[in-house]
């Protein structure tokens, strides 16, 4: 090393070329003034071997550090951290289920949708970008503005359940601090119809009423999460799923869409024919206890519900109890009958028409003198129902009320169903006994009385109700003997004859049977000018199919007999619905047979 | 000699299969780029599906369809307009033999 330092040093001085090795010679002989030994600096060796040290010992020490860091106890932690500079977790929301009537068509789906927000602080935009927005959004200007102005600066929603295309013309205006955000919109496309049985999802869609409620959970599915590796572009580049999503399953309910339609449209005829406040209708299969259709007016659409009152949300087929009047007949009749205390045949004197009872005194609309057990439920009288009740004891009486399922909620699975108003039988004084017999004391829904009906539809047991549509084997409950319930139905078809109470039930084609019922209204303990109207009934006759029961509040227009305003409504939604079921005519085509002779003659002309 | 070009061949195919590994990292995301793209496509799809789903439950819903039969003329049925044939007596007897046809 030693030479080659004060070559360096002269080199720095720019000599011309110093021979290698005869530095020492050459000195002596030419010594320029820029090559003078005494401007040689000779630098100590140790120098460059710690410089050299230094730098192995830095390496040395950089190496250790990464793989302390690569092994060491901390590693974890820097992993994580690692990955949160590239990874994202993302949610992945499951979609809720569709509801679909039995028939596959869709009432209720949902679609996804965006929620618009903004960061006022953030926004910039032209006057002109805004009134495009304010139009996109279907809101007016000023109150866009307004929102914007709002005093958290940080977030406000704009609007949300934006349809997507409208969103996505949102995004093309590119304003500064409009955002989107992913959601979910339920789409209910036959609107009033079906409003009452599904209800429907609030704006997180989660479910609010009816079905949508009731089956929240099996509807509603679980959000997933993922775990994404995204590129410089954003695109996902590697994933982890942490939690796969469960799309929530869909839900076909026993309600036949076209029979709903039937229903609804008949009940809303009559309720405006009428000038009534409101109504329901049911229909159900009592082969296998399905509701086919479940109707109530006033309705809503599910859709906008900007404007929705208590009122027109209301189930009143499942939440609306009222005096059932005559319609409660048949039961204490079949209960006599189950007891022995009557037969079909037996005579009831119901001369004059009235009969009084502890001091109080009950009535028939006309007086109709000798009457047997069938045509008192046929012509509806009030004292001959009461007569045939007061023979047996209360309990009795109570029991087979029970066993037909009033005063029970029914197992629906429907939220707010009620009970009714059933007393116990020990604290029935002998006026109310016979009240009750005949429907008043007594308070009941209109899914109640259906289901009842299915007791004489189904040769004497009685199934339970469903709203979904189902397979499964069911399990009927025998309430009375087959005898029994065959003998009601005679009564009962009696009873929309020409010289029954309710000769307008009656549809061509079919034979079929109901009755009607007609009762006072109470308010604040008093019977008021107010009246339900309903009828119960079934068809056909020879082979029951379907209960249609039909209630009718304050009918105001005159009438109000169910009778005049209930059966028909009844007729027309048995009519099609028979019709939509393709059931066999049982029962003879009264009006006329001149489609038959018009298609003859074309046959003829041919 | 022999250990040293050894050492070089191996050292070569380690760098190789480096740049392997790293071409292959590229193609798979690449790949994956495109699954997910395509399962995108198919969840929009589903969703154009749904879509359409509603739309038609919403054309064929009987309120519209009634409301458009009307406008053409047409008139609900009723048992009295309807026609209903009796089987002759010999196929009322067999009614599964017109059916196996």
């Amino acid at each position: 090393m030693r030479p080659d330092t004060p070559r360096i040093a002269a080199g720095a001085f720019g000599t011309r070329s110093p021979r290698r090795g005869g530095g020492g010679r050459s000195r002596s002989e030419r010594v320029g003034f820029n090559a003078n030994p005494l401007l040689t600096v000779a630098l100590p060796a140790w120098r460059s071997k710690l410089l050299l040290f230094m730098l192995f010992a830095a390496f040395v020490a950089l190496a250790g550090r990464a793989i302390f860091l690569m092994s060491g106890a901390s590693s974890d932690f820097l992993q994580r951290q690692g990955e949160a500079r590239y990874a994202r977790t993302l949610d992945i929301p499951a979609t809720r289920g569709r509801i679909t009537d039995r028939n596959g068509v869709v009432l209720a789906s949902s679609i996804p949708a965006k929620a618009i927000w903004a960061i006022p602080d953030d926004v910039d935009a032209t006057g002109s970008q805004l009134a495009e927005l304010a139009r996109l959004l279907q809101m007016n200007l000023a109150e866009l503005k307004r929102r914007l102005a709002t005093d958290d600066r940080s977030f406000v929603y704009l609007r949300r359940q934006v349809d997507a295309d409208v969103a996505e013309r949102i995004a093309a205006l590119r304003i500064a601090g409009i955002h989107s955000s992913r959601e979910f919109k339920r789409h209910y496309p036959e609107g009033p119809t079906n409003a009452h049985v599904i209800g429907f999802t609030n704006v997180e869609d989660r479910g609010q009423e009816g079905i949508e409620l009731a089956h929240e959970r099996q509807l509603a599915g679980r959000a997933g999460s993922r775990r994404v590796i995204k590129d410089r572009l954003g695109r996902v580049v590697e994933d982890d799923w942490l939690r796969e999503p469960l799309d929530g399953s869909d839900l076909a309910l026993s309600i036949d869409n076209r029979i709903q339609f039937i229903a609804q449209s008949a009940l809303r005829n009559a309720i405006e024919k009428h000038k009534a406040r409101a109504g329901a209708a049911i229909v159900i299969d009592v082969t296998n206890g399905e509701v086919l259709a479940l109707s109530n007016w006033p309705s809503f659409d599910p859709n906008a519900r900007g404007r929705l009152s208590g009122d027109a949300i209301r189930n009143r087929a499942l939440t609306d109890t009222f005096e059932p009047g005559s319609t409660m007949k048949p039961f204490a009749v079949a209960a006599a009958l189950e007891a022995g205390t009557v037969k079909p045949h037996t005579p009831i004197q119901t001369a004059p028409g009235r009969l009084t009872i502890g001091g109080r005194t009950i009535g028939d609309a006309h007086a109709h003198g000798v009457l047997t057990v069938e045509e008192v439920v046929a012509k509806s009288s009030n004292v001959g129902t009461a007569k045939i009740a007061l023979e047996l004891p209360a309990q009795t009486l109570w029991d087979s009320y029970t066993a037909a399922g009033f005063g029970q909620a029914p197992q629906l699975g429907f939220p707010g169903a009620v009970a009714g108003r059933l007393r116990p039988a020990k604290t029935w004084r002998p006026i109310e006994q016979a009240t009750i017999s005949y429907g008043h004391g007594v308070s009941v829904t209109l899914i109640q009385l259906a289901r009842a009906y299915s007791v004489f539809a189904r040769d004497g047991d009685l199934v339970p109700l469903t709203l979904l549509r189902t397979d499964a084997p069911i399990v009927p409950v025998r309430v009375m003997s087959p005898s029994t319930a065959r003998a009601l139905r005679k009564m009962l078809e009696m009873a929309v004859a020409a010289d029954g109470t309710a000769p307008a039930a009656r549809i061509p084609g079919y034979r079929v049977a109901g009755k009607t019922g007609t009762a006072q209204k109470l308010r604040n303990g008093q019977y008021v000018k107010e009246y339900v109207s309903s009828f119960v009934g079934f068809a056909p006759v020879s082979d029951p199919r379907i209960v249609v029961a039909v209630m009718v509040d304050e009918p105001s227009g005159g009438v109000y007999y169910g009778g005049q305003v209930a059966a028909p409504a009844f007729a027309q939604i048995t009519a099609g619905a028979l019709r939509t079921l393709q059931i066999a005519p049982d029962g003879p085509l009264e009006p006329t047979h001149a489609p038959l002779i018009a298609l003859t003659a074309t046959k003829a002309a041919r | 000699m022999i250990r040293r070009g050894l050492l070089l061949l191996l050292g070569l195919a380690l760098f190789g299969s480096a740049l392997a590994l790293v071409t292959a990292q590229h193609r798979a995301r690449a790949l994956f780029i495109d699954l997910e793209r395509a399962q995108q496509q198919a969840k929009q799809h589903d969703v154009e599906y749904d879509r359409l789903k509603i739309e038609l439950a919403r054309l064929s819903q009987p309120a519209y369809v009634e409301a458009e039969a009307r406008r053409i003329g047409l008139k609900p049925v009723d048992g009295s307009r309807t026609v209903f044939l009796n089987l002759p007596a010999a196929v009322a007897a067999a009614p599964a033999a017109p059916a196996r046809k």
